[in-house]
């Protein structure tokens, strides 16, 4: 089980599906759910002096309405600014290549595609995400 | 997670009497070697996984239709733009029309001056014509009774009438020279200022 979660995405009603989602595959039991980037950067940047709370794995939205900057960019600026430390990557509607390879470049771990059936590719990220904290799996896009 | 024997009693009860029990992610972390409080945690979970699941589908179907609804909203959207253009070629459409009507209307109005300026222009030839033959015709006459009857009383009866006679013939052709130009400057169109009034 993975010990706590942080989704950044703008829609609410995926929030919902998301924390019934992780609560029925048992995925985590800490699950923190918030709308925007900006306030994801802004939890980064003081994680950075002080730890408490950061989340183990980070679900990042690519399109992020509401917020300055996109989810591929969070990830950069989670990896590059923030001194990373968490299991990252884009869960979006989007299945576009050139994004996901933006995604690769910026540090993204995963790519899980939303759908109406998303319970089967959560329990796939499930079962491989020990390989994804150890950082011994490759990129891979749960399509 | 451990908790006391008197708690546990205490859940059970709750529920016994109000039908109120533990829900969501603790009942996770819950441990007992109770088999009445292990009944009570699986009985819990499996009414929260009901729970869940129920609005699982109901926050999916939801969402799903949030996705249409916004699906047909760009659809109206790119509609609303399409009439848009629709109109606005429309609108160019009709003022294009205007305008050709506008220069077909000049057309025909030039077209009825040069007619109408035609026609004038015959029956002031017509007119000069029929003036100068009478004019001639009247001289010929006064000319031939001063040659056959020289002074005589006739003559200067016929005299008298053929001056009368040029007279009225030279009103008359400026009369028609007035007419003619008063029906050219009556048919000609000038722009109306602002305000002014018939």
């Amino acid at each position: 089980m993975i010990k706590s979660i942080l989704l950044v995405d703008d829609e609410n009603l995926f929030h919902l599906v998301f924390e019934d989602a992780c609560s029925l595959l048992d995925i985590t039991l800490d699950l923190r759910s918030i709308t925007s980037s900006d306030a994801a950067a802004k939890l980064f940047a003081e994680w950075q002096n002080d730890p408490k709370g950061k989340p183990e794995c980070v679900f990042v939205d690519l399109n992020i309405i509401g917020s300055s900057f996109d989810g591929i960019e969070l990830i950069k600026k989670i990896n590059y600014e923030y001194g990373n430390g968490v299991v990252v990557g884009i869960i979006s509607s989007s299945a576009d290549q050139a994004e996901i390879e933006k995604s690769k470049l910026a540090g993204s771990q995963f790519w899980i595609i939303k759908s109406d059936d998303i319970e089967p590719r959560l329990e796939l990220f499930k079962n491989d995400y020990a390989g994804y904290k150890n950082r011994t799996n490759e990129f891979k896009v749960y399509r | 997670m451990k908790l006391t024997k008197e708690i546990e009693d205490s859940f059970i009860a709750l529920l016994e009497d109000r039908g109120v029990q533990l829900e969501g992610n603790i009942l996770k972390l819950i441990k007992t070697d109770n088999p009445e409080f292990k009944k009570y945690i699986d009985n819990a979970k499996e009414a929260d996984a009901k729970a869940r699941r129920d609005r699982l589908a109901i926050t999916k179907q939801v969402q799903s239709q949030m996705q249409d609804l916004e699906l047909k909203k760009t659809q109206l959207e790119e509609k609303a733009v399409e009439n848009e253009d629709l109109l606005k070629n429309l609108e160019e459409a009709l003022e294009a029309a205007e305008g050709a009507k506008k220069a077909a209307i000049d057309d025909l109005d030039l077209l009825q001056k040069k007619t109408q300026f035609e026609l004038i222009g015959n029956i002031v030839n017509v007119a000069l014509w029929v003036i100068m033959a009478v004019g001639v015709t009247t001289t010929v006459l006064y000319v031939v009774a001063l040659f056959l009857n020289g002074n005589g009383p006739d003559t200067t009866l016929i005299g008298n009438t053929w001056s009368n006679l040029l007279g009225i013939l030279l009103t008359n052709s400026f009369s028609i020279i007035g007419t003619i130009m008063g029906v050219k400057y009556a048919s000609e169109t000038t722009p109306k200022k602002p305000g002014e009034s018939v």
